[in-house]
């Protein structure tokens, strides 16, 4: 399974992905609103950092989804909202401990990635290299490892309460 | 139904050409994206490649030439359109004189040829008068570099380089997929040193960045030279073989102290100075140097260029394996008439007052030309000939332009869009993009030359380069210098000495390697390799000295540097948005929700000085006039304390209202853009 | 093993989901009381609203059961016999287990009210409740909600959505999820739609009128007349038929951070348990489906012998009402804080605020846009950690991020 994989250090915050993806999901805009990836930026802290969903293994935001409108795509491995099933109550919004889910005010669902499909466009239109859309298994689980790792230090949370707790 | 299709050609959006694939339904572009095989991008494109396909499906494109009557544009038949234009040209020439034409390139619809045609024929037809949007960008740094290094395509080697130094350039945002390459050094151990007078994306993968004032670059690289030559990190050897002037240097290079420097460019020089220094010392001559468009657009911009090009020679990186390297080129023929039939003797515009300028780059001075249309000064020139260009948003002094084209007798404009400068023409014709052109295009630094192929052909009555400059020749009696029948042939012709053919080049979509890298090419050139007029790397210019310019790289401290009382803030304009290339793509209506409208970056020190909130509007006067803006306020060191930024591009904020076209760098005849004297008022 | 879940909301769907991930063999079996197939209380005010279809409360279908090897029996548990391990139904039907799981949730409460016993008056917590009501609010009835907590707003707002005249009888809104502050922004939006808000009041009695409609009387001989009532009281857990079998209960079944209740063979998961919370309460209850969900994947886990310590729910909850988003994590109430930090107003997502007890972070609540929403996701873990609160808190947001991911900073770029 392929994941779009993050490596801050090489992120510039040109924002292209933010555009591309807010074009994949809106069709008509490239307004970062409709973004699905973000891009924070802080210069006094030198601190550029693009968050993506991670489509977690044990997905919080599917598992509280009132309206079992969330499920895994068994192509791509993408944690998906289904828009005929969302009821617009945005408890999966508030599950992300990564702010990674937005909500859509026009269609009144929540949106998140959904990886374009197997085609994601932010890593197509990363021009520092950044985003990377990676085949690799072992790959996958190391960054998840170095990230769980981390957050486990900084939270002090017990390992396998990261991604749902 | 019909299948969907990929056409590997290259982007044109801005002038990085990365390789794309145009996916085609029929005859409809579906969708473009990064050609995953080209050597520039990898596969990757910023939001502005990938709206090529908006740009092409815009229903907002010109399809039919258009000739302004009493009751506006109506729509005539193309080849009534260029007899009445070649009737006109004729009627002018005859009148005023063949140099009453000018005509002037711009970049709407891509690079390339198009520049040699349209240089081809306006000599052809009898005048010296070729404008372009180079001489307000581009042309001051290859006149710098070319008076230290030669007029050559010297480019850092990022791919080799041990620290790359980008001084007055954002790649992510004017280059994007330079990125990547920068990124790839840095993972392979290089250093980046940024220097700019914003906290730019590039700096945030910057190992040191180093913030100066507007215009005083030139006194950062002095400060530099004095100290790698107190500390002896030169390359003696080199210096002695190649170069002229290093005394001279060393000893002007003297006064350049940290006291001197901090004082000039507002750095902590005593900190900065060594740093970098002992950055190029461990890196050379593997130390890639890139002078952007920061250093334009200002009064002192080729000598500042000139003392950057000097630390090249210093430290011998000229030609090295990641230092400043001379890709070789593919050997095109010239379409140029410079040696042909040179007409200098015909008072090329500006060439007087900017000898230098016309020497290097055979431009005349766009600046001048509206004070010359509007006095008839030096003589008259009565009709220009544009082909995507917009002055109207990109000239300094946007009132000034607009009266001054709208007054010529013959405006004619081929372009993609109606644009802001389109709506002054007398004709405007509609232009083939660069999805229907088939241009030979070379990636020097890759070595790699590519035929952009035709992905659809243009509508019936548009026209691409060659065949509208082709037709109008022959309209006018010249039709000798323009004998081949289209692009393809032009393109033949352009291959003749290069030894490749165009089957070559069309069975490698991605681009042909032509050669391999090799440096220090110099070393089997004998004793004077270089292209100055000395042969050898020139510290100070004998050449510069004859025309009563400083022979030395100077630091002339801007005048910003001194506030204006009446203009207290320092107004710099000129940087990009990745979205947009220039006056571009704000038609687009999906790009352009990416940002609406320009805002001007104000520092949050002085915010607070003069009680500006964030989205408040401002504002902002110069010497000439006053634009409203909103303000977004800049943080930390997102930007000088005392300088503000306002991109320019837009048609309803025009920055470029404000900024002078009467001061210029003496060398070069830049505006200065970047150092302009504003005062701002909360609305 | 023989595995009995009596329930099937979010608790028991939960563990039977994570039971199954663990254990393939045992035997399991769903009791419930509701016929067809399980749905969700959460949606009942959308559907309400007519912003979700009906058939989409259902959540789970008959397909699902089978591919999780859950073997369904419809019926209502009656009795508890813990020493034969069975429970009894209330067709006569026994059904042994060997762990028990009882997520049998809670129901409405029936404030005390004389007169509230009545056709007109309505609950909106079972799809039997939403049938009863739905034809009811055909006829364009004027409508009396009692009740300004989450609940009676919600259904406050589906009403005046379906363009119904709507007054709510009221004390302070929603007063476990938003502060004061809040409450007014709230107030206001509701006002703003046309509903008249009368608070605070105190219900006395409801009188049955000759037509057929309804006499709310309030304190101070003032009354509201409507055709149909409105009720949001707060939850009861179900627990009446576990009297006598010797389960602890207080308000709800107390379970530790295993779920299990005073018997080793029986857990307890969901809107009818108690549980430990993050704030070092033993037997807390939020009667939130988030809650439930956490609760019943470590009864699922635990059953299964997996050993999945519960560190404790954390209340939250968001919904949109009246126009304006309303969500909250943790502690907010005057008693359970030290201070209050709202977010700069210009950040633009209406009133945002940080909750801070012993200087650490215990709670947030926003009521504004949804653009917020993710602000307090992303703080989330930083309440349930007691992060010390030593940032500005319009950068708690990244804080998580920051740490995990950002550079450390290098010596040009502190210059």
């Amino acid at each position: 399974m392929k994941m779009v994989t993050i490596l801050p250090e090489r992120c510039v915050g040109c924002r292209n992905c933010e555009m591309a993806c807010a074009f994949a999901q809106s069709g008509d805009s490239c307004s970062r609103r409709w973004s699905n990836i973000r891009v924070d930026v802080s210069t006094a802290e030198r601190f550029v950092m693009p968050i993506i969903c991670f489509h977690c293994d044990q997905a919080w935001c599917m598992a509280v989804c009132p309206a079992n409108a969330i499920s895994r795509n068994g192509d791509t491995g993408a944690v998906v909202i289904d828009p005929t099933r969302c009821a617009g109550c945005k408890m999966c919004i508030l599950a992300c401990p990564y702010g990674n889910i937005h909500f859509d005010h026009e269609q009144h669902i929540s949106r998140k990635c959904d990886l374009c499909g197997g085609d994601p466009e932010c890593v197509k239109h990363c021009i520092s290299g950044a985003l990377n859309y990676e085949e690799i298994d072992e790959l996958i689980g190391r960054k998840r490892d170095i990230l769980d790792h981390k957050l486990a230090k900084v939270m002090k949370v017990h390992q396998g309460r990261t991604d749902d707790e | 139904m019909n299948e969907e299709r990929i056409v590997k050609t290259l982007c044109r959006m801005c002038d990085d050409r990365c390789g794309i694939d145009v996916h085609l339904n029929g005859d409809r572009i579906v969708k473009i994206e990064g050609d995953k095989s080209h050597v520039w991008n990898r596969g990757r494109l910023c939001i502005k490649g990938s709206h090529g396909a908006e740009m092409f499906n815009s229903p907002e494109r010109l399809k039919k030439p258009l000739k302004r009557t009493g009751n506006g544009f109506v729509e005539i038949p193309l080849e009534q359109a260029l007899d009445e234009i070649a009737e006109k040209i004729r009627e002018i020439q005859t009148r005023y004189g063949p140099r009453a034409v000018g005509v002037w390139k711009g970049e709407g619809v891509g690079f390339a040829q198009q520049e040699e045609l349209a240089r081809r024929w306006i000599h052809a037809i009898g005048s010296p008068n070729y404008f372009s949007n180079d001489s307000a960008c581009f042309a001051s740094r290859w006149i710098g570099n070319g008076l230290v290094l030669g007029p050559q395509g010297f480019q850092a080697d990022v791919d080799n380089a041990d620290c790359l130094i980008y001084w007055g350039q954002n790649p992510p945002n004017s280059h994007p997929n330079v990125t990547q390459q920068i990124n790839r050094a840095r993972a392979r151990g290089a250093r980046l040193i940024v220097i700019d007078v914003r906290f730019t994306q590039i700096a945030r993968l910057a190992d040191l960045f180093v913030q100066v004032r507007p215009g005083t670059d030139g006194a950062l690289a002095l400060g530099i030279i004095r100290e790698l030559i107190a500390n002896n990190w030169l390359d003696y050897q080199f210096i002695k073989n190649y170069t002229v002037g290093f005394e001279a240097l060393k000893k002007y290079a003297q006064q350049f102290t940290y006291d001197y420097v901090s004082r000039e460019t507002g750095c902590d020089a005593a900190w900065a100075v060594p740093q970098i220094a002992r950055e190029i010392r461990n890196s050379m001559p593997r130390t890639g140097i890139v002078v952007g468009n920061g250093f334009e657009h200002h009064e002192n911009g080729v000598n500042s260029i000139r003392a950057v090009a000097c630390i090249d020679g210093l430290i011998g990186s000229v030609d090295r394996k990641g230092g400043k390297y001379l890709p070789a080129g593919p050997g095109l023929q010239e379409l140029t008439l410079y040696n042909e039939k040179p007409l200098r003797h015909l008072e090329p515009l500006g060439a007087d007052r900017f000898p230098v300028q016309y020497d290097f780059r055979h431009e005349c001075h766009t600046m001048t030309l509206m004070n010359t249309i509007l006095s008839g000064k030096p003589y008259p020139i009565r009709a220009i000939i544009m082909t995507a260009a917009n002055p109207a948003i990109t000239n300094p002094n946007t009132r000034k332009v607009k009266k001054a084209l709208g007054s010529l007798d013959l405006l004619v404009v081929r372009d993609l869009f109606l644009t802001e400068t389109a709506e002054l023409a007398d004709y405007v014709l509609p232009a083939a993009t660069y999805l229907e052109r088939s241009e030979l295009v070379t990636h020097a630094l890759f070595h790699t030359l590519t035929l952009t192929r035709r992905v659809l052909p243009p509508p019936e009555e548009v026209q691409d380069e060659y065949q509208f400059f082709h037709d109008m020749a022959h309209r006018l009696g010249a039709g000798d210098y323009f004998p081949w029948k289209n692009e393809d042939e032009l393109n033949r012709w352009l291959l003749a000495d290069s030894g490749l053919t165009l089957e070559q080049l069309q069975e490698a979509p991605s681009g042909f390697q032509y050669a391999q890298p090799r440096y220090q090419k110099y070393l089997e050139q004998g004793e004077r390799p270089f292209r100055t007029p000395s042969g050898k790397i020139e510290f100070t210019s004998d050449y510069l000295k004859g025309y009563g310019y400083s022979e030395l790289p100077v630091y002339i401290p801007p005048r910003t540097n001194i506030p204006d009382p009446d203009y207290p803030y320092t107004l710099v304009t000129g940087a990009r948005k990745v979205m947009y290339c220039h006056a571009r793509g704000h038609n687009l209506p999906a790009l352009s929700q990416a940002l609406t409208a320009p805002e001007m970056e104000l520092h949050e020190a002085n915010a607070n000085d003069l009680g500006i909130q964030e989205g408040d509007v401002v504002r902002v006067t110069s010497r000439i006039g006053s634009i409203k803006i909103p303000v977004h306020i800049a943080s930390a060191d997102e930007i000088i304390p005392g300088v503000v930024q306002i991109t320019h591009g837009w048609r309803d904020t025009n920055v470029n209202e404000i900024t002078l076209d009467d001061t210029f760098d003496p060398i070069c005849g830049f505006p200065v853009m970047k150092s302009v004297p504003v005062r701002i008022e909360k609305e | 093993m023989n595995i009995v879940i009596v329930g099937s909301s979010a608790a028991a769907l939960s563990a039977m989901e994570h039971f199954r991930v663990h254990d393939r063999n045992s035997q399991v079996t769903a009791v419930t009381k509701d016929c067809g197939m399980p749905y969700s209380k959460v949606l009942l005010p959308y559907v309400l609203r007519g912003s979700v279809p009906y058939k989409n409360l259902t959540i789970r279908s008959e397909k699902y059961f089978q591919d999780l090897d859950v073997q369904c029996v419809h019926g209502e548990a009656t009795a508890l016999d813990r020493e034969r391990h069975c429970i009894r139904l209330k067709d006569g039907r026994v059904l042994s287990y060997d762990r028990l799981l009882i997520a049998t949730g809670a129901r409405a409460a029936v404030p005390n009210i004389p007169g509230i016993c009545h056709d007109r008056v309505c609950y909106m917590r079972t799809k039997e409740e939403l049938d009863h009501m739905l034809p009811l609010l055909e006829r364009n009835p004027r409508v009396a909600v009692i009740g300004s907590g989450f609940v009676a707003l919600q259904a406050a707002w589906a009403a005046r959505y379906r363009g119904l005249p709507v007054t709510v009888l009221g004390h302070r809104i929603m007063p476990t999820a938003i502060d004061e502050v809040g409450g007014e922004c709230v107030a206001r939006a509701i006002r703003d739609c046309g509903v008249q808000l009368l608070a605070p009041v105190d219900t006395q009695r409801i009188e049955h009128l000759p037509d057929g409609s309804l006499r709310v009387w309030l304190s101070g001989e003032e009354f509201v007349e409507a055709d149909v009532v409105l009720v949001g009281a707060g939850t009861r857990p179900n627990i009446e038929w576990l009297a006598g079998s010797g389960i602890q209960t207080e308000k709800g079944i107390l379970v530790d951070e295993n779920m299990r209740t005073n018997d080793p063979c029986i857990y307890a998961a969901g809107d009818v348990a108690a549980g430990p919370t993050v704030f070092g309460e033993a037997h807390g209850m939020h009667s939130l489906w988030p809650t439930a969900v956490e609760m019943g994947k470590t009864a699922g886990c635990q059953m299964a012998g997996v050993d999945m310590p519960y560190p404790g729910s954390l209340n939250m909850n968001v919904t949109e009402m009246f126009g304006v988003t309303v969500a909250s994590v943790g502690r907010i109430r005057n008693q359970d804080v030290d201070a209050r930090h709202p977010l700069p107003e210009e950040l633009g997502d209406g009133y945002c605020c940080v909750f801070e007890k012993d200087g650490r972070l215990c709670g947030a609540s926003l009521v504004g846009s949804s653009e917020g929403v993710p602000f307090l996701g992303r703080l989330r873990p930083l309440i349930a950690h007691h992060e010390p609160l030593s940032c500005p808190v319009e950068e708690l947001g990244w804080l998580v991020n920051k740490r995990a991911f950002a550079k450390a900073p290098r010596e040009g770029w502190t210059r």
